[in-house]
């Protein structure tokens, strides 16, 4: 009878840990494995694009990426109507310039506009994040210099291009959130140091309010607009009055995004469009403009 | 005494087939690629990485007895080589917010030596992308090392398999095949 039950339990042994040692058993006793890291958390980004269109948005680039831009801002206003090819027979102002990420967080470009010859040089950081489902939070700053190295007002004809005056800076703190994964919002409040360099006395300084919105239409599409609000300081009373009101599309494919927009500004360096904008948009008086990056990678091909 | 002797056999048993079972877990202190390749006209590139993990088990010396194997890779983890053209990947076509990892999870079905340290094996079972398992079978090389084996295969699969979206817009980026290249190690887990 013992020898009975022994075998019983024997064969019951024999069959239990053949069962568990099964490999189609989700879960085979005899395997110890485990997940040996967490998930990998991508960098938070919100806003597609490193730009807006005349407003930085908080979005920075991976390491070592490198971004090539050309924008182009046509002179002549819409309202030329066909013969003037509403505006892009030109003349044009345009920048080219070439940012370079230095980590993950931070990108340093240099660009040049033919409108002064004005060449900046400017950093931005990535200072703080919020992962939050709801209302994600990414919150950078941007700081630059620009040098107008060949002035073109009649004012200051004969000054050195060296000169003190002709140099300028900025500042702004980007923040930005995106709100179901569709429509992303910034606030970019901004200070220009030497807003207009034709003062020969002392330096004159503007903050505006920047403020940005970008709707994601489809995975390759989106709407934009940017506002930028005058606050307080120097205002010029006659050239550079007005607010300046851009609004367009933004298509983006591989490492590309292609801006087409319609614009009171003629300016494209930070240091000349947040002095202000030139036409009113109150005569429905727009130019065309557009902005085309694209993202290189230099070394080792991937 | 009887009850004793029974007690014996019985951890005898255990004891045995934990002893002839081997249980090799991917081992992170080597270099592993896992390499994903889509060829296109316009815009080839690879997206690279290392946060490969899994195990491979076998017991006896032979490695189709009760054969079990499951290898992930953490999406997330994926360098195309620019931050943009991963963001893409992540959001567009992988949707990683809701299928973070890959996995394939299986048996070898077939292991043929080729010489002293190596075998030519097929691996048989299902491959999980995006929320989509299908049936697989995939040839590689297993090449035995001190107490490890470096493990190499690759094979093509159809994104269109795994319910992922090619977008046709502008440039066709990405390559309906994408081609999947797998170098790594595992190393033998003593069991305590």
């Amino acid at each position: 009878m013992k020898s009975r039950l022994f075998m019983v339990i024997l064969l019951g042994g024999f069959f239990l840990i053949s069962v568990l040692s099964f490999p189609g058993f989700t879960q085979n006793p005899n395997i110890s494995w485990k997940r040996s890291s967490p998930e990998t958390q991508p960098d938070l980004q919100l806003f597609h694009s490193p730009h807006s269109i005349d407003l930085p948005t908080a979005t920075t680039l991976q390491k070592w990426d490198v971004e090539f831009e050309i924008s182009h801002r046509f002179i002549p206003p819409t309202s030329v109507g066909i013969n003037g090819f509403y505006g892009l027979d030109g003349p044009v102002n345009m920048r080219i310039a070439l940012g370079l990420a230095l980590n993950n967080r931070s990108i340093i470009t240099l660009g040049r506009s033919n409108f002064n010859d004005n060449i900046d040089l400017t950093l931005k950081y990535k200072i703080f994040e919020i992962r939050n489902n709801a209302l994600p939070v990414l919150i950078a700053a941007r700081a630059g210099g620009a040098w107008n190295s060949n002035p073109a007002y009649i004012q200051i004809i004969g000054r050195d291009k060296t000169n003190s005056r002709n140099f300028q800076a900025f500042g702004q703190v980007i923040l930005n959130t995106m709100i179901r994964n569709k429509l992303g919002i910034g606030v970019v409040p901004s200070y220009l140091y030497n807003t207009d360099i034709r003062f020969e006395d002392k330096t004159k300084d503007t903050f505006r309010l920047g403020l940005n919105a970008q709707y994601y239409v489809g995975q390759f599409w989106s709407l934009l607009i940017e506002y930028t609000p005058y606050i307080s300081g120097y205002r010029s009373l006659i050239e550079q009055k007005h607010n300046p009101l851009s609004f367009g599309i933004e298509l983006e494919t591989g490492g590309h995004f292609f801006k087409i927009f319609l614009s009171n500004s003629k300016f494209l360096n930070s240091s000349q469009f947040l002095a202000g904008a030139d036409l009113p948009v109150e005569n429905n008086d727009w130019r065309l403009g557009f902005m085309i990056t694209r993202l290189l990678k230099f070394g080792k091909k991937i | 005494m009887f009850r004793s002797l029974k007690f014996l056999f019985l951890t005898i048993i255990v004891v045995f087939n934990l002893l002839l079972s081997a249980e090799y877990q991917v081992d992170h202190s080597r270099e592993n690629v896992v390499k994903f390749i889509s060829h296109a006209p316009m815009d080839d590139f690879e997206g690279v990485t290392d946060k490969i993990d899994g195990y491979i088990y076998w017991e006896g010396d032979n490695l189709l007895n009760k054969s079990d194997m499951y290898f992930e890779v953490d999406l997330n983890s994926i360098d195309t080589g620019i931050g943009l053209r991963n963001r893409h990947m992540r959001d567009n076509y992988l949707e990683t917010d809701q299928y973070p990892y890959t996995h394939f999870k299986g048996k070898l079905t077939k292991a043929e030596k080729v010489s002293e340290n190596e075998y030519k094996v097929t691996a048989e079972g299902k491959m999980y992308i995006h929320g989509v398992e299908k049936d697989i079978t995939v040839e590689g090389n297993m090449t035995a090392l001190d107490s490890s084996y470096h493990i190499t295969t690759q094979f093509v699969t159809a994104l269109s398999d795994y319910k992922i979206k090619i977008p046709q817009l502008m440039f066709f980026k990405i390559n309906e095949n994408m081609q999947l290249e797998l170098d790594f190690y595992v190393k033998k887990i003593e069991k305590n």
